[in-house]
């Protein structure tokens, strides 16, 4: 199945049948047509690291917790 | 047609498409700002100077950031002033550079519990073999010099107050770097490398990464590695832990901490408007643990009277394990961000925070976040408020509260404004409370009636700008 | 709905009563068009039916090549001089212009000239090479000065919106139709169609598409409850001579149909136009289109 034109049939066969645009069926998560969402800044997880980095800068100097979205080190002695 | 990145054409192809419809219609809408947006958005979209968020076309992102704490109570209080670019290269290549700066100063807890009595301290003063040869005052605290011996800094603290060293003051500089590409079959693969400096400290950092999409690009599974390196200046030298806190200079100058950890991640696209991100992180350090100016009380057993103040003692290896989950869902006019976090580490301390916002979206270039962060954490297993002359002394205690047991809530706000389809500015301010029972069971003599907890609250502004460029 | 509705329920524009939904036919852009609307309110959907319809007969007139009137015909009658265009003309250029650098010229607006020449009716009238080759001179965007707003064509070079109007179309219908109403609603002209969401009880939308080897048959149902769909390629519209199949779509590079096309490829996309231009893109890639959609991650159905 490594080669593009079967791949092709199998899905053209597939398609004929039925085919779906919602999760449960083989692949989890989105179709490509429905990333909309997905594609906004807003729905990045990194999209405001600056700020997450700054927020979390706070919190790793005042408490004994840190990491978690990323790196548990601080690069700096305030703790 | 030329050898473009995986997907690239598409989802071009999605954004230009998306576009065209949007303004069109935005054209005919007759709400002259959605109008105005939209257009520009979509001339932005299209014109070649601005046409930067496409694929296989480098720009360029600029990130300027300032960030203001500020303690109540006259403590600490910080600005941070952040500067990244980040330059995208048209294969899928990164390129980030970051500045940053910040300045502290304010008061800070040097350790010891309050008393019903006044409580002088001495530590060094800041610089070996000051000339002065009569006392003087410096930031609240008295410098004396002694024929004969070496200066020190004293100052006092009035009955029933927590003790706080006001002399606090520092400047950090550091810059962080980074690089990453598609390398064969991986999406991503980079390295990157940063170092910090302040007066007493350092740090050097240097990290690789990975990371792989799969499933049409819905799951993204990232490995990466972090190695640190810090090395403690203190002023004064470094003291020996448990030892009386007498002002001298000490002849130990510095003390080094390793660190080394990796974050195991899954990014999954769940459903349209779902996505989820699940971390694994493991972190070793081992080294020089000690804050080290930082002092216990040792109290008479009955009365509760500080006898002496000696130097905090901390255990050289420290492992850490967190798990972190975290939840964007969109659900039509607001998008909702859940996370959750267990830490724990090899000092005893269990920590669970839970972190929640609401994004409202009001127009199409103004939003606000409301948010709300709940944090709790057990205490170290040798942290005390204060030790009595009763027993002899741990190998490892410390009373400093970021190692007790304590809750935080934080409440925040978040309002973000797009001046276009590439630039935005937003401001990002919360309230922070620590609070915890000041009050041991054991609590002995005087201290029975102290409130032992030294948390604090405090407030904060954090406002940045973004901007793309091409 | 049956032939024999009471008289009553006969509103104009015919609104028909389909299952859960109402249906309203049309005719136009060469094409049947259907507007279906989850809703048994029949005055909401005449509202929405009216502004449909008015909407796609709107952009049919606006760059349609046959009518003098068009924005298309004053173009490509200025015979070398620059034509100053209003601002969705502007944007459909820029959309245009775009996808020409992104398919590296295979998608080029200014190719329609080849159909005086080639003629896809089914017989065997292929033109001969000199009247390919007299006729490539006036193919090429590049040779184009588009200044936004002003549009210069050398004379006799002729652009066409063929390969974009009806899934714009398909894309504009819907979003009007979304101004009215927020129920849920499909979009289809001639099997390029468009869905506002998924059905009120979270159900996707069942839509027949026809075989593309005989006409009117069933090829099987696909359901969808986001996005597009699109397809390129007729397989009745080809020229058949020394027993070689000559494809309907034809390279602006040498006026010749694109060799190993896809006889059909129908592309699932967030809106009609990327589809379509997906699948058009895809065809214009001759044999490496299933490489080109996979490489793109492209949902896709092809017909060799």
């Amino acid at each position: 199945m490594n080669n593009p034109i079967s791949k092709m049939a199998a899905r053209l066969l597939a398609g004929a049948l039925i085919v779906v645009a919602c999760s449960g069926c083989g692949t989890v998560g989105p179709q490509p047509w429905e990333k909309d969402l997905m594609a906004q800044k807003k729905m990045q997880v990194d999209a405001y690291a600056l700020e997450f980095a700054a927020i979390d800068h706070i919190y790793f100097s005042k408490e004994a917790s840190s990491g978690g979205r990323g790196f548990a080190g601080g690069g700096c002695g305030c703790n | 047609m030329q050898l473009k990145k995986r997907g690239k054409v598409r989802e071009k192809l999605a954004a230009l498409s998306a576009g065209l419809i949007a303004a069109t219609m935005a054209a005919q809408v007759e709400k002259a700002e959605a109008q105005s947006y939209d257009t520009q958005y979509y001339q932005s979209l299209f014109s070649g100077k601005n046409d930067d968020f496409g694929p296989g076309v480098a720009y360029s992102q600029i990130d300027a950031a300032l960030l203001v704490y500020s303690e109540k109570g006259g403590r600490i209080t910080a600005i941070e002033p952040t500067l990244d670019l980040a330059v995208h290269g048209s294969k899928g290549e990164l390129l980030n550079f970051e500045l940053i700066a910040d300045a502290v100063s304010g008061a800070t807890p040097n350790g010891a519990v309050k008393a019903d009595i006044l409580q002088t301290f001495v530590t060094p003063v800041k610089t070996p073999g000051t000339s002065a040869t009569v006392t003087s005052a410096s930031g609240g605290a008295t410098i004396i010099h002694l024929p004969g011996q070496a200066a020190i800094r004293q100052y006092t603290v009035a009955a029933g107050l927590l003790p706080v060293d006001k002399g606090f003051k520092d400047h950090r500089g550091g810059f962080n770097f980074g690089y990453s590409q598609p390398v064969g079959w991986l999406t991503q693969l980079g390295f990157g490398a940063g170092y910090s400096l302040e007066t007493d400290y350092s740090a050097l950092t240097a990290n690789v990464h990975a990371a792989q999409n799969f499933n049409s690009n819905n799951t993204t599974v990232s490995l990466s590695l972090n190695a640190e390196h810090d090395t403690s200046t203190p002023y004064g030298g470094v003291p020996t832990a448990l030892t009386v806190m007498d002002g001298t200079w000490k002849a130990g100058k510095s003390k080094t901490k390793n660190q080394f950890g990796l974050v195991v991640g899954l990014t999954q696209a769940v459903t349209r408007n779902w996505l989820m991100q699940l971390n694994y992180a493991y972190d070793n350090q081992n080294g020089y643990q000690n804050d080290p100016y930082r002092i216990l009380s040792v109290v008479d057993n009955t009365t509760g009277e500080p006898l002496k103040y000696i130097y905090e003692s901390r255990p050289e290896k420290r492992t850490t394990q967190s798990v972190f989950w975290d939840n964007k869902i969109d659900i039509g006019p607001t998008l909702t961000d859940l996370s959750l976090r267990y830490f724990k580490d090899s000092w005893g301390i269990t920590s669970k925070t839970a972190e929640f916002s609401e994004r409202v979206d009001l127009s199409s270039r103004f939003y606000v976040e409301p948010s709300v962060r709940l944090y709790q954490q057990t205490a170290a297993n040798f942290f005390h408020y204060y030790l009595t002359n009763a027993a002899a002394l741990p190998t490892y205690a410390s009373s400093d509260i970021r190692l007790g047991k304590f809750t935080s809530v934080t409440y925040g706000a978040k309002v973000g404004y797009a001046l276009s389809g590439r630039t935005e500015v937003y401001l990002r301010g919360g309230y922070y409370s620590q609070t915890g029972s000041g009050h041991p069971a054991d609590a002995v003599g005087q201290l029975k009636g102290q409130d032992l907890f030294s948390g604090s609250k405090s407030l904060f502004a954090f406002a940045g700008y973004t901007w793309n460029f091409h | 709905m049956t032939a024999m509705a009471p008289v009553e329920n006969v509103v104009a524009p015919a609104i028909q009563r389909s299952g859960r939904d109402t249906l309203f036919l049309f005719h136009a852009m060469a094409t049947s068009c259907e507007l279906r609307i989850e809703t048994d309110d029949t005055a909401l959907s005449e509202r929405v039916a009216v502004a449909v319809e008015a909407e796609t007969r709107r952009i049919e007139q606006k760059f349609s090549r046959y009518r003098p009137d068009s924005i298309i015909s004053k173009i490509n009658a200025a015979a070398g001089s620059a034509i100053s265009v209003d601002t969705e003309t502007a944007m459909l250029l820029d959309f245009a212009a775009q996808c020409y650098a992104l398919s590296d010229g295979l998608f080029d607006i200014t190719s329609g000239v080849l159909r005086h020449i080639w003629r896809f009716d089914g017989s065997d009238r292929i033109p001969d090479k000199a009247e390919v080759a007299a006729i490539l001179p006036l193919i090429g965007w590049r040779k184009a000065i588009w200044q936004r707003p002003f549009l210069t064509l050398q004379a006799g070079m002729e652009i066409d919106f063929g390969g974009l109007a009806k899934e714009y179309a398909v894309d504009r219908a819907l979003a009007v139709a979304a101004q009215i109403t927020k129920l849920p609603a499909l979009v289809n002209f001639g099997g390029d169609l468009c869905v506002s969401g998924p059905r009120s009880d979270g159900t996707r939308w069942k839509v027949a598409i026809e075989s593309v080897e005989r006409a009117g048959a069933m090829e099987g149902m696909l359901e969808l409850s986001q996005g597009a769909l699109a397809t390129s390629g007729d397989a009745r519209r080809f020229l058949l001579k020394d027993g070689v199949r000559y494809g309907h779509i034809l390279s602006p590079k040498n006026g010749w149909p694109i060799e190993n096309a896809l006889r059909s490829v129908t592309v699932a996309a967030a809106t009609c136009v990327e589809a379509g231009m997906t699948a058009t893109m895809a065809i214009l890639q001759g044999k490496h289109a299933e490489r080109f959609l996979k490489r793109e991650a492209v949902q896709a159905w092809c017909v060799r």
